[in-house]
Order: structure tokens, then C-alpha cells, then sequence
């Protein structure tokens, strides 16, 4: 059977360092794309993944094994992201600037203009949440992409997950109306 | 209900988390309100659609110099940690106290203590050998305790390319871990690719000696229908002049549906007897 994350946490904080890979191999990826959402750099979230799974040995200690795992790393790596973005005076580098982000294409069994205005979309809908301010884009984030709970997310954001909810409400209408305003720009 | 606690409810319909009761009072509302139902619906339309961005998918995929710095960094964090000196405490008042103060006893003191370093530092030198030993050998089942985790990890991962650098680091682990030796029989016997299949299998050769590994490479033969991977198996069997499958070879002899794999079995039989 496989062995839980909080398991393999509370080894680790009882010294078994090694056990620490385990739990690199189960969620570097997740933690890369996290980053790469907040911070849209490649090279930014690879340091920044490295940096949570230091800070994670280093802090050790401090885990709580009745508390999950997940909700406690992710609370890492929002610290890393801070730390990491006040050294670098708040740089965020342009979505135009990330080569690597392009949106996934189309169903093939649709037809080219279809596929176009598909396309469009979904790059606009990528721009919009670009423009999202950062705590309305990262709890979309930790939701829709990190496919955290709400009761996770609370955990990580420290607040009620009622609290969560209702942002992410809000979050929701921030986007919307960006993507409006994006989108009449646009027609104009 | 009013609108601002219909509002409140609209995550939990997004994600389908919505309870029994919840679900009745919104649909009573949303069938009154027009604001409402169609805000649910606009919003909820974008937020499926926020599932077909890149990030959302694996699409976004790390470096491949991400793993090695993981695994250095981790290994210099275990060398430090067994390298670092015992924190050094203050020396108590008591233990001044102990000092004498006449110059002659300071002398005599010293020269007794002088004397039983040289007695501890040869008792310990009479068997350093053992203990030594005990510390490389600890050393290198935490070595192969690592390399045992990389493995096993590796080959638990859903691309097949990570599943065959999974097999590699299988060559570094003791023969007699099981652990590894099991997980290399599952990907024998279930992993969908061939090529991760074939490579399990020669990665199968160190652990020849465990009688527990013949056995089930001699039950994993007919499990497989790919005859690349029969035939792989059969020259295993060869290798390891493995008599006991001398039935299992003989019904492919005889039943085996491709040509190839016939023929090969034919040929172990041959160079078994």
C-alpha cells in the first residue's frame, strides 16, 4: 500500500531524511506549475521548487503530523514565492516574455474557424488571468490547478474555508469582468 | 435567501461540493432570480474553461536538471548533518571550581590526565577496525537505502521514460533488496510499455541469486503475450540455467503462437539439458 504523504513527512521529521525524495517525486511537478502560475518564469520556479524542499528540511521539526501534508507545503512555497519576490523587487516577468506558455489547441474534429476563435479565447481567458491581482489569481490557482480542497486552501491561506469560497467568488468576478474589458478592447 | 448568500454558494456548485440542502434552497432562488442564474452560469462557463489552460494540465513540465540538484542538495544536506560537531556547551562553574589552585597539583593533575588520554587512545585503537566497519556499513545502507527510494519512485511514475531511469537506478540497489526486486517483477509483468518491460527484464539479472526471483520470472513467462518480452525472458532463464522451467519452455515449444518465441523456447530446452 502506498505509504501517505504525512507519513513519509513525519519520517523525515524524525530523521529519515532520505524519505524526503518520495515526497519530491510526488509533488515537484505540481509545485513547478504552481510556480510557473504565480510567476510565469521558468527558471524562477525551478529555483523556488528547490528552495520549498530545503525550507521543508530545514523546518522540519515543526511539522504537525496530524495536519495534512499538502496544506503545510503549499504554505512553504507561498512563504518562498514572497521572499523570492521581494528580493527580486517585485519583478513579474510578461506573459509575452514566457516562451513556454501557449494554449492547448483545439479538438482536431473542429473546424478552422472554430479552432481560431477557440484558440482566441483561451489565450484571452490566459491574458485575463495574468492581470488577476495576485491573491485573486493564486486562490484560482491553488484551486483549479493545484486541485486543492477548499478545506486545504484554507488551511494554506490561513482563513476560514467559508472565507474561501467567498473569494473565490469574487476572484471569479474580478476575471470576468477583465476578460470583458479585454475582450471590447479588443472588438474596438 | 437573498442573492449575497446565493453568491456564497457558488464555489461549492462550481466544484460540485454543494450538500443536499444547499443545492434545493439555491435552485429555489436561482428560479426566481435572473441576476443570479445567469451570473452562475457566465462564471461557471469561464471556470471550466480555466481547465483547458496550459498550466492546468501537464503541459508546463520542469527542467530535466531539476531532479539531479534535488538529489545533491539532499545528499549534502545528509553530509552536513553527519558532519556537524556537537554543539559546544559553556563550562559550568562547578567544573572551574574542580581546578586546583596550587601550581603543583595543576602539574600533577595534568600529567594524569595527560597519561589517561594515552590510555583511552590506545584502547581505542585496539579496535577500531570494528567499529569503523560498523559506521561504512551504516553508511552504505543509507546509501542504498536512497538509491532504493529513487528506484521505486521512478518506476511509480506515469511517464514511461521516468519508469525506465527507474529501472537504471535498480542496477545500483543491493540484489537482495525485495523491495525493488517486487516492484521490478510488477513492471515485468503489468507496465504497459514494452520497452520499460524488456529493460525490467535485464535489470532482473542481478537478482538471480534470490531463488524467490527465479521462481517468479519463471511465472512471469506466461503472462506475457508481447514476444519481444517472451523471448527476453526466456534468455533470462538461459542465463540463470534455470531447469526448473523446463515445462513452462516446453508448452511454448509446442503452443506458443509466434514463430520467433517457438523456436527460442526450443533452443532454451536445448541448452538446458
Amino acid at each position: 500500500m502506498k505509504t501517505t504523504d504525512n507519513t513519509l513527512m513525519a519520517q523525515v521529521s524524525n530523521g529519515e531524511i532520505s524519505k524526503l525524495a518520495m515526497l519530491f517525486e510526488r509533488h515537484h511537478r505540481a509545485l513547478f506549475r504552481y510556480f510557473v502560475s504565480m510567476n510565469r518564469d521558468r527558471d524562477v520556479a525551478e529555483d523556488l521548487v528547490q528552495d520549498v524542499f530545503f525550507r521543508i528540511l530545514r523546518y522540519r521539526t515543526s511539522y504537525d503530523p496530524g495536519k495534512p501534508f499538502t496544506a503545510w507545503m503549499y504554505q512553504i512555497a507561498r512563504h518562498a514565492s514572497v521572499d523570492q519576490a521581494q528580493k527580486r523587487g517585485g519583478e513579474v516577468v510578461g506573459i509575452a516574455e514566457y516562451a513556454g506558455w501557449h494554449v492547448e489547441p483545439a479538438s482536431p474534429a473542429a473546424g478552422p474557424e472554430e479552432r481560431a476563435s477557440h484558440n482566441q479565447s483561451l489565450g484571452l481567458l490566459q491574458r485575463a488571468m495574468n492581470r488577476l491581482p495576485d491573491d485573486k489569481r493564486e486562490i484560482l490557482v491553488l484551486s483549479r490547478f493545484q486541485g486543492l480542497k477548499y478545506e486545504q486552501i484554507a488551511e494554506v491561506l490561513g482563513c476560514e474555508v467559508g472565507t474561501v469560497k467567498v473569494r473565490i467568488y469574487r476572484a471569479m468576478r474580478a476575471l470576468e469582468q477583465i476578460y470583458l474589458a479585454m475582450e471590447k478592447e479588443k472588438a474596438s | 435567501m437573498t442573492c449575497d448568500q446565493t453568491k456564497a454558494l457558488f464555489a461549492d456548485y462550481w466544484s460540485r461540493s454543494l450538500s443536499g440542502t444547499n443545492e434545493a434552497a439555491l435552485e429555489v432562488h436561482l428560479a426566481g432570480c435572473e441576476a443570479c442564474r445567469g451570473e452562475l452560469d457566465r462564471l461557471g462557463r469561464l471556470w471550466r474553461e480555466l481547465e483547458l489552460l496550459p498550466a492546468f494540465e501537464d503541459a508546463v513540465e520542469p527542467g530535466p536538471k531539476l531532479r539531479p540538484r534535488f538529489y545533491e542538495t539532499l545528499s549534502a544536506y545528509r553530509q552536513g548533518l553527519e558532519s556537524a560537531p556537537a554543539p559546544k556547551l559553556p563550562p559550568g562553574p562547578r567544573l572551574a571550581s574542580l581546578w586546583p589552585r596550587r601550581v603543583a597539583w595543576q602539574v600533577a593533575l595534568s600529567c594524569a590526565l595527560l597519561l589517561m588520554g594515552i590510555g583511552i587512545g590506545f584502547a581505542v585503537r585496539s579496535a577500531p577496525a570494528e567499529s569503523r566497519g560498523s559506521e561504512v556499513a551504516q553508511l552504505h545502507a543509507e546509501v542504498n537505502n536512497m538509491r532504493q527510494l529513487v528506484a521505486l519512485s521512478l518506476l511509480q511514475q506515469q511517464s514511461a521514460s521516468e519508469r525506465l531511469r527507474g529501472v537504471s537506478f535498480a542496477y545500483r540497489v543491493e540484489p537482495s533488496d525485495s523491495e525493488v526486486l517486487a516492484a521490478l517483477l510488477e513492471t515485468v509483468n503489468h507496465d504497459p510499455n514494452v520497452n520499460v518491460r524488456l529493460a525490467a527484464v535485464d535489470a532482473l539479472h542481478p537478482f538471480a541469486a534470490s531463488p524467490a526471483a527465479r521462481e517468479a520470472v519463471i511465472q512471469a513467462l506466461p503472462r506475457q503475450t508481447t514476444p519481444l518480452v517472451q523471448v527476453a525472458l526466456i534468455d533470462l532463464l538461459v542465463d540463470l540455467k534455470e531447469k526448473e522451467a523446463e515445462p513452462e519452455l516446453r508448452r511454448l515449444a509446442g503452443m506458443a503462437s509466434d514463430p520467433g518465441v517457438r523456436q527460442r523456447a526450443q533452443w532454451a530446452l536445448e541448452k538446458l539439458q
